[in-house]
């Protein structure tokens, strides 16, 4: 056995010693960072049409401080110029569901999402509110149920109240990333997201697009991901609902 | 059946008219039954419906009052293990180009967990909800309102909210059914935090609906709800919400069933009049019958089952003529309940339901059995020997006078009795029906005796002719006794109508004379009732410093819970309160009472509220509010006819610390001497009318406009008074009909010996109108002593104020010409058959 056999033998028995925590673990850490921006876009669009008319597009800004399970967030709308300016804020919790607020500048006020309401769909979008949270590793609880084709399949069942029952999660060997995430409930599969175009950015493997397929309500959105930064100097106070107004 | 076919049968086709006529009664009084009632039921069942469509999958909904409650009370609710999806809603109406839209204010984001928005264009998907929520001109409107108004997608609908004009942007369109038909069909679906701008609401909902897990059992889930929010809430299922309505409306169905009744009542008399003069004109052919073998029994049922089927008939033209007349009236009563609740409906479909269908046949069928039981009885002691003789019957025997008369006094006698002991509500009803009854057994002896009075004053306007006319009616006082009882009962309900109506009036317009002395007033609706917007508090300051005003006070109503039944609550600030004072003292002592409301220790009650609901000065009264039980005690009782239910005057102060509340309904502005009404309204509208939804009404307006609710209020009064005229004159036609039919032979001979065309037509008229002046004066005198019962009834059982009896002569000198003129048209068809028939017809009848 040569060495670079030797090495990739060793390499492998070190993954298939690793249970599904442990990858999610290392996957996390990889991923981490103290801030996020993107610039992000969306469409929406019925499954199987090619007619542009009914794809609708909107541009939003996303940005985040601190990290998996303890960060704040908001997203702001910047396009179409009915959308513009409408905005989510979402504070992570590490044991709680996160609070989330929106934002609409027409209507002059914001407004609590509650929890009941999470799990409906984000603004017409295939995600759902909860989708939108950043949820820390410690919260779901892992099991390795197979792995082919370069990726582990893992199975988490989250801790805290959830609109699914479980997720597969499919990640890359290579790059510890998400290759795939298959969400379920009591009546089956709910949604899948794929995510693609993987790019190192400050040495953090970024997806390029996210697509999103809803199998209740028969829709596909695809999420870009552009000029993606990490480690950004925030403000805290950029991130409070007061700021949202600004 | 042999019997109905050979005997019956070619007796109706030869009276035909007359058969007609007295049909006539039992159609009318099915009509008005299964018309007024099947529309009542319509709009009630318009309005579960709205409640159920609306409700969507809701099993609870939260509510605190008209007034509604924060938003941070949705949080509570979310909070109450077991409640699964938790949506507030905001509810008004608002006129969009001459249509009543309701508007319900939602939260797209968590909303269609309760209620499906079943969009036309959905499954394009260009449904987009970032854009309806993004924009707060967003509006959802119904497949079949956009049909109605010729909108589409984008479409823009002005209106004018509280934020000035504003056109809002059709950006959904709901197909039909489900949430869709709701209120007709006249719905539209608004952001709730758009809703509270337009509407001027603050941070309030009007209710939360919510559904709860499964399994989770209702009482419980409710009960833990009603432990954390406190008594101020109401935590009901969304059927609850109908009994307010069912309330409003209840006054309708007590309404419907005396006119109704009321004309059945006629009816009877008017069957019986026609069926004891069909035994008197048929007693030979009786005779006959029974000379041939047929029985008392067979008789008596031959009278029944021709009564029974001129009833079947009148019952079945009746409920068609009814359903018609309930299309016409549904409209009716959901306008008016919209116009003087704010609780607007538009009925859909009326159908006829079965029960009502088979409850109007009884009653159709009873009238008809009751009123022939007498002369069919007489029908059945009819000697074949006696039955030859004419004449005979046509007067009734001292002995039978004798017995009525010493009934009519028993029953005088026990009315007068009940009179003393009418502070119970059933006594009071029986000692009504017992004058009624008097009256009813006294009227052929006073007819006899009034027709005597007559006959100078009758022969000396035609010597031969009135003569003759006062004696058809002296000999043959059965012929005309029960119409002059019909006639009687229907002018004295006109009387007794009127009166009430008139008292009412005259008592509204004192209160207006007092309570609304202001010289303009600021309100957010040209519909005083219309309680969907709010003005801010702090527009008094701005009214204030207008050139002219010189005084602004501030009033907010809001509809409340107050022992179960919901009365209006309004906060008055203090110059408010002071005015209100000022109104007609029914109890208490004004200087107290006034101190009291305005510290806010004490309550201003309407005589009203405590007439329906109990209630004295010194008790306490617990009014529920979002912060906890208000309790407070009664001031003073002051007459007001601010609502139906009865109104509590509150310090403002007090109101906007217990419900966190600082909006305001109306402003009352009085001006500084000198200064023009048309000026100073000019002037706010100027400053504020671009701003803000914003009604200037002067005090000619806002009266004018209250009158005119009185006068919808009363136009079922004056429907029943149509009814009761019209009765009347069914009587008169009926009487002269069946009178000139039985005198044929009479007539013929007075023709034989010379008597000329001109002279029968007098004569016959001559009678039509002795009959009118005997029915005018019963009635008119019944009416009186009617009215009495009526004002006392009306004010303990309906509006619950203290009416003054006042008769309503101008009402009663109206009733002369009309009832006059309808005797002599309703005389025009029988006199020219008197005349115009073949002599020796007429000569051979009978």
């Amino acid at each position: 056995m040569n060495k670079t056999m030797m090495v990739f033998v060793m390499a492998a028995s070190v993954a298939m010693a690793q249970d599904g925590r442990q990858i999610m673990q290392e996957v996390q850490k990889r991923q981490h960072s103290t801030s996020l921006r993107y610039e992000g876009s969306i469409q929406v669009a019925p499954i199987g049409t090619t007619n542009a008319k009914h794809i609708v597009t909107k541009h939003w800004v996303f940005e985040r401080l601190g990290d998996f399970g303890n960060s704040k967030a908001i997203l702001r709308f910047t396009s179409p110029p009915e959308v513009k300016g409408v905005a989510l804020f979402i504070v992570n919790h590490p044991n709680t569901a996160s609070d989330q607020w929106i934002w609409r500048p027409n209507v002059g006020r914001e407004q609590r999402v509650s929890v009941q309401d999470r799990s409906d769909r984000f603004f017409g979008t295939d995600f759902s509110y909860e989708d939108l949270e950043e949820r820390d590793v410690d919260q779901f609880d892992y099991t390795l149920t197979g792995e082919a084709a370069g990726q582990w399949r893992i199975d988490a069942k989250p801790r805290k109240p959830s609109e699914y029952t479980h997720s597969f999660i499919f990640i890359d060997k290579t790059m510890y990333v998400y290759n795939r995430i298959e969400t379920y409930n009591k009546k089956g599969p709910v949604k899948a997201i794929e995510y693609r175009d993987y790019k190192m950015v400050q040495g953090i493997w970024t997806p390029g697009a996210a697509l999103i397929a809803d199998g209740i309500a028969k829709s596909r959105t695809v999420l870009t991901y552009d000029k993606v930064e990490y480690n950004l100097p925030f403000k805290d106070d950029d991130f409070t609902v007061e700021a949202l107004r600004r | 059946m042999i019997l109905l076919r050979l005997i019956s049968w070619p007796y109706a086709r030869k009276h035909l008219p007359r058969a007609l006529l007295t049909t006539a009664g039992i159609v009318l009084g099915v009509a008005v039954f299964v018309g007024m009632h099947t529309a009542n039921q319509s709009v009630l069942a318009a309005f579960h419906e709205t409640i159920d469509r609306i409700a969507g999958t809701a099993q609870l909904q939260v509510s605190a009052g008209e007034a509604g409650f924060d938003e941070d009370v949705l949080d509570k609710v979310r909070s109450v293990p077991g409640v699964r999806a938790a949506a507030p809603v905001l509810e008004s109406t608002v006129l969009v180009g001459g249509t009543n839209l309701l508007i319900l204010g939602v939260d797209m984001l968590g909303d269609r967990s309760l209620r499906s928005y079943d969009l036309e264009n959905a499954d394009e998907g260009i449904d987009d909800p970032l854009v309806f929520l993004a924009q707060a001109d967003s509006i959802i409107v119904t497949s079949s309102f956009a049909k109605q108004k010729g909108l589409a997608i984008d479409s823009r609908i002005p209106m004018r909210t509280m934020a000035g004009d504003q056109a809002f942007t059709v950006r959904g369109i709901m197909k039909p059914g489900g949430l869709a038909s709701a209120f007709g069909g006249d719905l539209a679906l608004m952001d709730i935090y758009a809703a509270q701008k337009v509407f001027g609401r603050g941070r309030k909902f009007d209710r939360v609906d919510l559904a709860l897990e499964d399994g989770v059992p209702l009482d419980q889930a409710a009960a833990k709800l009603r432990a954390l929010l406190g008594p101020g809430f109401q935590v009901e299922p969304p059927s609850s919400r109908s009994q307010q309505f069912e309330a409003t409306s209840r006054i309708y169905s007590v309404a419907s069933d005396v006119t109704s009744v009321f004309a059945l009542f006629i009816g009877m008399f008017i069957i019986y009049n026609t069926f004891a003069i069909a035994v008197t004109q048929r007693r030979s052919e009786i005779g006959i019958l029974r000379a041939l073998g047929a029985t008392r029994g067979q008789i008596r049922t031959l009278f029944l089952v021709e009564s029974g089927l001129t009833g079947l008939a009148g019952t079945i033209l009746g409920i068609f003529v009814g359903l018609v007349l309930a299309r016409a009236m549904a409209g009716y009563i959901g306008g008016f309940l919209g116009d003087i609740y704010g609780v607007a409906q538009r009925a859909g479909d009326i159908s006829l339901d079965p029960k009502l269908a088979a409850a109007a046949a009884a009653m159709g069928l009873m009238t008809s059995l009751i009123a022939v039981v007498l002369p069919a009885r007489n029908a059945a002691q009819v000697d074949p020997v006696k039955a030859l003789q004419k004449g005979k019957y046509q007067s009734l025997s001292e002995g039978e006078n004798r017995a009525r008369r010493i009934w009519a006094a028993v029953c005088w006698c026990a009315s007068l009795l009940a009179l003393a002991f009418s502070r119970f509500s059933v006594v009071l009803y029986a000692g009504f029906l017992l004058s009624v009854l008097a009256a009813v057994l006294l009227s052929p002896a006073l007819s006899l005796w009034l027709a005597r009075a007559l006959r100078p004053a009758l022969a000396r306007i035609r010597q031969v002719e009135g003569a003759l006319a006062a004696d058809g009616l002296i000999q043959a006082p059965r012929r005309t006794s029960g119409t002059v009882a019909a006639l009687m009962l229907s002018l004295a309900l006109v009387i007794s109508l009127g009166g009430l109506a008139r008292a009412s009036y005259n008592s509204i317009a004192e209160w207006m004379r007092v309570a609304l002395n202001l010289d303009l007033l600021v309100t957010t609706a040209e519909n005083l009732t219309n309680r969907s917007f709010v003005l801010p508090g702090s527009l008094a300051d701005g009214l204030r410093a207008i050139d002219g005003v010189a005084e602004v006070q501030m009033v907010r109503s809001v509809r409340v819970l107050v022992r179960g039944t919901p009365v209006m609550l309004i906060a008055a600030d203090d110059g408010a309160l002071r005015r209100f004072s000022t109104m007609q003292l029914v109890e208490g002592e004004r200087p107290e009472m006034l101190r009291r409301a305005l510290a806010g220790s004490g309550v201003i009650a309407s005589e009203n509220f405590t007439l329906l609901h109990g209630g004295r000065v010194g008790d306490t009264i617990e009014i529920p509010s979002p912060s906890g039980t208000l309790r407070v005690t009664i001031a003073g009782i002051v007459r007001d006819f601010s609502d139906q239910q009865g109104a509590l005057f509150l310090s403002r102060d007090v109101f906007v610390r217990r419900w966190n509340d600082t909006g305001i309904s109306s402003f009352g502005i009085f001006l500084r001497p000198g200064a023009l009404e048309s000026e100073v309204r000019q002037r706010i509208l100027d400053t504020y009318g671009a701003q803000q939804r914003l009604f200037v009404l002067t005090n000619r307006e806002v009266r004018s406009y209250i009158t005119k609710l009185t006068d919808q209020w009363f136009g079922l009064t004056y429907v029943q008074i149509a009814v009761a005229v019209l009765v009347a004159i069914l009587g008169i036609v009926n009487a002269l009909t069946v009178s000139i039919t039985d005198r044929r032979r009479e007539l013929g001979v007075l023709r034989a010996v010379g008597g000329l065309r001109w002279q029968i037509r007098h004569i016959i008229w001559m009678e039509a109108a002795a009959i009118g002046i005997i029915g005018l004066i019963l009635g008119l005198s019944l009416g009186a002593i009617q009215l009495y019962y009526s004002v006392e009834v009306a004010q303990r059982d309906v509006i619950g104020v203290d009416l003054s009896y006042a008769y309503p002569f101008p009402m009663a000198l109206a009733l002369i010409p009309v009832i006059l003129g309808a005797a002599w048209l309703a005389a025009l068809g029988p006199a020219e058959r008197a005349v115009r028939g073949s002599l020796v017809e007429a000569l051979e009848y009978e």
